[in-house]
């Protein structure tokens, strides 16, 4: 019994002394561990220094860095570090060199997302790391190193420290020559609207890189989901600039989109999904977003309307300093199709002086810049009927009128010669060219020449009536021909009468069978 | 029975007579009775009718048409715009095709509904399904040859149809497009198809059918032929009329009708000519013509079947149906002919028509999308 007790006793001594070494064993381990981790490694220097290098040592990066908001450690590093570690999680697999991606899947929920997204992004097809935005060191799989700040761990970059992240790269010549893709974005974006009011006013509120690029889910400017893709423009500024609230203090108008939706430019982009169609960024830009101005609003339109540019710079409003430009006859986000009813009004409106002119500082210079409403885009708001100016826009109007109708006459009878069944290739042929005088002619209007409207429109005018010819004739022959088909008509009739009658005879002299 | 015979004449014609004793054989096939009771609504003789149309304009056509992509649109337009009558001439070939198929597709029916296929005349109901597959054959080659918009991309989507065969489907495609899309390999074969192939097909198989007719004469739809050793049923006397003149006078009487109406059709609605075809410009609304749209309907709307695709089904079934027209007189052992003791057959054909009807009619609606673009 005795020598049963002494056993337990000296094995429960034994277990003790067990556990006890086991753990001092355990601890001696990691306290090592730890202070090997702190100790710095030489490879692990040296990534971290080249990708620092990488990011601040090329010259654009540098120059940029003097004008551009300095990137510094924040405070959201280490509590991103440490909110989302989580200690004693098996060591994750490399891929790629990238232990940022591997951790952070693990990780789950909204830092999962965060993962694949940059994963399916732009960046991380084209191998740009988390690290080259966050700073850190990819390749250590322990949190305390790779997210270690003075191995340039960022964390989170504010607002404008995210403009100089992704300019740095985006402004490397060298760096994004392989991309094919400009370097300017930047350079344009400070002098922006948006990029003034972030760098100089330090207002927040205004958009950024990453507000239309995405964050960790950039995408490629030609992918159709892409936010920036010419057809979700108009949706992606709106979603700022149609918000009352958000735009509250900006004094300017939030209906913009709701207006474009109306336009001749929006009809043709969001509902014809024509990509040749403006959006915001055609006459606003992109990166050096800012609203056109009288001086700059010709340049902004002539962008496409090249031609018509070319006719208005011939023209006595463009010789006039504050005379009318585009936006002054066409409007600006509600463009509407323009036609010859456009010229006047329904009845000759009362002109004040100062719709054109300014009183303010009693010099009466002219200064006909834009109407809200699209009732006074025309040309008597500011032509008096019983000025020269008025007839000569009179006589515009009536050689397009004159053309316009014998375009449409010609049409009219080409698709009557069509509908019974005419041949009418002609014709089309023929029409097609004064179409094409029709479509001069209303863009010489630009020039606001008499001389220049009325020889494009009686251009048309004689195609159009040389189609209609064409198609009368078709039509006469139409005609001809089915007074042909009663008399052929009337022969087999009479034929066929004769028949009946021999049938009629032979019956009555057959019996059957 | 008696029968008339034509006199040998005098004179000419008498010269004539004694070199070719044609006397004789025109007693031999236009003297021959046929039952009084027979009801052939002439649907048969007016497709002859609108055959014999075909090979006239035809052949006035092909002195003007030029078989190559660059030549063929314009000299159509040629014909149509600038030669005599070539308006009316082409236009008449272009309703009498439509007519053709139309009254072959009657005739067929007419055929069925009297049950005038079975025995003896097996053969010639074969040599006239063959017929009606020439006939179709006649429609899609010609469709293409205006080198038009509507006539490349018919024949685009007609030949698509080709591809859906199993197994064979890429090699048929490729063996009628003479190469992966519509070219000029297809225009020439096409044209090599519908003026030489198809018309000498065409006659002798119309030949032999004929001539089965004139051996076995016209059926008589209230009672089914004898068989050997088998005895008319007492009481009944069979009542015959001379398929000469009177037959092929009201036979006469109804080409003279149709000529009419060709002539009414190809001056009131003459046939049109789209844009120059053009392989790089997809007409918003592309469909075949009218007597495919329900076979290519039908590739749209069945569903898989099994390991089969959709695709197989859609076009296994016409496949099968053509079979079983072709050996239809093997298939139905129903030896009766009146329509109260064959309902299943005559349902089962309503049900077939009317199917084929719908589909037609809903393959040929544009759809809401392509009239919104339009």
């Amino acid at each position: 019994m005795k020598r049963s007790r002494t056993r337990v006793a000296f094995l429960d001594r034994a277990f003790r002394i067990g556990v006890l070494s086991a753990c001092a064993a355990a601890l001696a381990l990691v306290v090592a561990q730890a202070v090997l981790a702190e100790s710095p490694s030489p490879s692990a220097g040296a990534s971290g220094a080249g990708a620092s290098g990488a990011a601040s040592g090329s010259p654009a990066a540098s120059g940029t860095a003097s004008s551009g908001p300095t990137l510094s450690g924040s405070p959201s590093a280490t509590a991103l570090a440490t909110a989302t570690a989580k200690p004693g999680a098996t060591a994750p697999a490399k891929i790629d060199g990238n232990t940022c991606y591997s951790c952070h899947t693990q990780i789950g929920g909204a830092q999962h997302t965060i993962a694949d997204q940059w994963q399916a992004s732009v960046h991380g097809q084209n191998g740009i790391g988390c690290a080259d935005c966050h700073g850190g060191d990819p390749t250590s799989d322990k949190i305390t190193v790779a997210m270690d700040p003075t191995k340039g761990f960022k964390g989170v970059p504010s607002r404008q420290q995210t403009v100089g992240v992704c300019g740095t790269c985006h402004s490397n010549v060298e760096l994004m020559r392989q991309y094919q893709i400009p370097t300017d974005q930047y350079a344009k974006y400070k002098t922006s609207v948006h990029g003034q009011k972030l760098l100089l006013s330090n207002d927040t509120k205004v958009a950024i890189c990453t507000d239309c690029h995405g964050v960790h889910d950039v995408k490629k400017a030609s992918d159709p989901t892409s936010k920036v893709y010419p057809l979700n423009v108009p949706a992606l500024c709106s979603s700022c600039h149609s918000d009352p609230k958000y735009m509250d203090g900006y004094n300017i108008p939030t209906d913009q989109l709701e207006i474009y939706k109306t336009s001749v430019h929006g009809q043709a982009l969001l509902v014809n999904k024509d990509m040749r169609a403006p959006n915001c960024a055609s006459c606003h830009g992109s990166h050096d977003a800012q609203p056109p101005t009288s001086t700059t609003v010709v340049e902004v339109c002539g962008k496409c309307h090249t031609a018509t540019q070319a006719l208005y710079d011939q023209s006595r409003h463009a010789e006039l300093v504050n005379g009318p430009k585009c936006w002054t006859c066409h409007g600006t986000h509600d463009v509407v199709k323009p036609s010859e009813a456009r010229f006047f009004h329904p009845s000759p409106p009362q002109i004040d002086c100062g719709t054109c002119h300014n009183l303010a500082d009693k010099t009466l210079k002219l200064n006909a810049d834009r109407f809200k409403n699209d009732d006074d885009r025309r040309c008597d708001t500011c032509h008096h009927v019983d000025s020269l100016l008025y007839s000569q826009a009179q006589g515009i109007k009536s050689a397009l009128d004159k053309a316009s109708s014998a375009y449409d006459l010609a049409l009219t009878r080409i698709a009557a010669a069509a509908e019974a069944g005419m041949i009418v290739a002609d014709a089309d042929v023929t029409v097609t060219q004064s179409k094409t005088s029709l479509i001069q002619a209303r863009a010489a209007v630009h020039t606001t020449k008499l001389t220049e409207v009325a020889s494009k429109a009686d251009a048309a005018v004689t195609k159009a009536k040389e189609a209609q010819d064409f198609a009368d004739a078709r039509l006469a022959e139409s005609q001809n021909r089915r007074q042909a088909m009663i008399i052929v008509l009337a022969l087999i009739a009479v034929t066929i009468l004769a028949l009946i009658l021999l049938r009629r005879g032979l019956d009555h002299t057959y019996e059957p069978g | 029975m008696a029968t008339q015979t034509t006199a040998a004449p005098n004179g000419v014609v008498q010269w004539f007579e004694e070199r070719v004793r044609a006397t004789a054989l025109f007693n031999a096939l236009l003297h021959v009775p046929i039952p009084a009771e027979a009801k052939t609504y002439y649907l048969g003789g007016i497709t002859l009718f609108l055959f014999m149309v075909q090979v006239a304009t035809g052949t006035l056509l092909s002195l003007y048409y030029k078989p190559t992509p660059e030549a063929a649109y314009d000299s159509v337009k040629y014909i149509t715009s600038i030669v005599e009558f070539g308006w009316l001439i082409r236009s008449i070939h272009h309703w009498a095709a439509n007519g053709m198929i139309i009254f072959l597709l009657l005739h067929v029916i007419r055929i069925f509904v009297q049950g005038v296929y079975k025995y003896p005349r097996e053969l010639i109901w074969i040599f006239g399904a063959l017929l009606f597959a020439v006939t179709i054959g006649f429609g899609f080659t010609g469709y293409l040859l205006p080198w038009d918009q509507k006539a490349f991309w018919a024949t685009t989507v007609g030949t698509e149809i080709a591809a859906a065969v199993p197994f064979i489907g890429e090699s048929l495609l490729q063996l009628l497009r003479g190469g992966a899309d519509v070219t000029d390999a297809t225009l020439s074969r096409f044209f090599g198809m519908h003026v030489l192939v198809l018309p000498i097909s065409l006659a002798l198989l119309l030949a032999a059918h004929l001539t089965v007719v004139h051996q076995l004469g016209i059926a008589n739809p209230k009672r089914p032929s004898l068989r050997p050793g088998q005895l008319p049923t007492p009481g009944i006397v069979e009542r015959w009329k001379p398929f000469f003149p009177h037959y092929v006078l009201d036979e006469v009487i109804a080409w003279a009708i149709l000529l009419a109406l060709l002539v009414v059709a190809a001056s009131v609605y003459p046939a049109g000519l789209e844009d120059k075809a053009d392989a790089l410009v997809t007409p918003p609304h592309v469909k075949p013509e009218w007597y495919f749209l329900a076979v290519y309907q039908l590739l749209k709307v069945v569903p898989a079947i099994g390991p089969l695709t959709a695709r197989d089904v859609g076009i296994l079934i016409p496949m099968l149906a053509m079979v079983v027209l072709v050996m239809l007189p093997f298939l139905d052992k129903n030896p009766e002919v009146a329509k109260r003791k064959r309902p299943v057959a005559l349902i089962i054909a309503a049900i077939v028509l009317i199917g084929m009807g719908i589909l037609t009619w809903y393959g040929g609606q544009i759809p809401a999308v392509a009239v919104a673009a339009s």
